[in-house]
């Protein structure tokens, strides 16, 4: 310890500050002041204590004032916290709703991609069914596989022995009927508005004269066409009738054939949509 | 006797007048009244031990206020407000404690 130096310090250097803050909770001042009021007895009246009377009263005005600010503050704060709650509250209302708002839309956005699938594949049938029918009314040129058959007069036949219309419409329906998809006459493409007729003895199809020899061509499946096209009552009543006359008849598979698009011909009684879209429309059915 | 009517007559103006405090000084008044308690139990304590002096308790009352409240407003000013009056208020409680107690010690000679 200090004590021990040759030279020791001072009380107020070595006590640990904690000891001296509690050694010297009294003023020193009191302590020295009475010393030398001791020193010398009656030499000082007691004295009035309104200094001290007043500056209690100032403690007194801290503490009041102090008080009722703290109270006041106390309200503000409480004030405030309540309003934090409410917000809180409010926040938590509009966030349910908000949840719920999504699980709404997302119910819905999954009944609409139901939905939409579903549209998708009625669309897709549509698609190929427009294409089909596209196809079969020859309003597309189309290319594919198929069986070329070339029908030629007899040399020196008589009128009655030429390749007639009723004939080759034999055998188109022939081919229809074995699974042809499409059909064209020398590059006149079958379609349900056509028509194969005689004028005179030349044979007309679509409304264009053609010359023999007749070259028919049908797009189709080739393994199974020409068998199947013989299996059939009107192929084989062809075949049988071009027999019997002689004519000549020549049935190839061919790797692609082309086949043009059918003339297109102007629909004059006709109009696009259903009966409900025109009776919407209020449009008026055109008469001849 | 005086004594504690002035005290109670503070009190009760501060809380009829209710004054504003300024609101710059309003963070200062709790360390104010706890620096003027210290100040309050000192005297207490030399009075109780016969060496009360209303100068010195004055002149120790006022330093304690403003030099607290300095202290606080300097902490404010370089932003440790907050760790400077918990300082404050641990060495003023200290005195105030080991005053009360032998305040105790002369009241009940315990």
């Amino acid at each position: 310890m200090a004590e021990t130096r040759e030279r020791p310090l001072p009380d107020h250097v070595t006590t640990p500050l904690l000891t001296l803050i509690t050694q010297q909770a009294l003023e020193e001042d009191y302590r020295s002041v009475a010393q030398r009021r001791s020193l010398r007895p009656g030499a000082e009246p007691p004295r009035t204590r309104m200094l001290a009377v007043a500056a209690l009263l100032v403690l007194g005005l801290l503490v009041g004032v102090a008080a009722v600010q703290n109270s006041r503050n106390a309200a503000i704060q409480d004030a405030g916290r309540a309003t934090l709650v409410a917000q809180i509250e409010q926040s938590r209302e509009e966030l349910s709703d908000t949840q719920a708002a999504i699980a709404d839309t997302t119910r819905e956005n999954r009944g609409l991609t139901d939905r939409l699938t579903g549209l998708t594949t009625t669309r897709e049938a549509t698609t190929s069914r427009l294409r089909r029918l596209q196809v079969a009314t020859g309003y597309l040129p189309v290319t594919g596989p198929g069986v070329r058959i070339v029908v030629e007069d007899k040399p020196d036949a008589g009128e009655r022995e030429l390749v007639q219309d009723a004939d080759l419409a034999k055998l188109v329906d022939g081919l229809w009927e074995a699974g042809a998809e499409a059909i064209a006459i020398n590059d006149q493409r079958l379609n349900p508005l056509g028509a194969i007729r005689n004028v005179g003895t030349a044979v007309h199809v679509n409304t264009v004269p053609l010359s023999p020899p007749y070259t028919v061509r049908a797009v189709g499946d080739t393994r199974t066409l020409q068998a199947d096209l013989a299996a059939t009552t009107h192929g084989a009543e062809f075949f049988a009738l071009a027999q019997q006359i002689g004519w000549g008849v020549d049935v190839d598979n061919v790797g692609e054939l082309s086949l043009p698009a059918a003339r297109q011909r102007r629909l004059q009684h006709v109009e696009t949509g259903t009966a409900e879209q025109r009776s919407g429309g209020g449009v008026e059915e055109g008469q001849p | 006797m005086i004594a504690a009517l002035g005290l109670l007559i503070g009190i009760v103006l501060g809380l009829i007048f209710q004054p504003d405090v300024p609101l710059g000084l309003e963070p200062y008044l709790p360390i104010a009244v706890v620096a003027a308690l210290d100040a309050v139990f000192g005297g207490l304590r030399a009075y109780l031990d016969g060496i009360f002096d209303d100068k010195v308790f004055v002149v120790s009352f006022l330093s304690n206020v403003v030099i607290a409240a300095a202290i606080v407003y300097l902490g404010d000013q370089l932003g440790v407000g907050g760790q400077l009056s918990t300082g404050v208020i641990v060495v003023l409680g200290i005195r105030i404690f080991s005053n009360v107690a032998a305040i105790r010690r002369h009241l009940f000679h315990a």
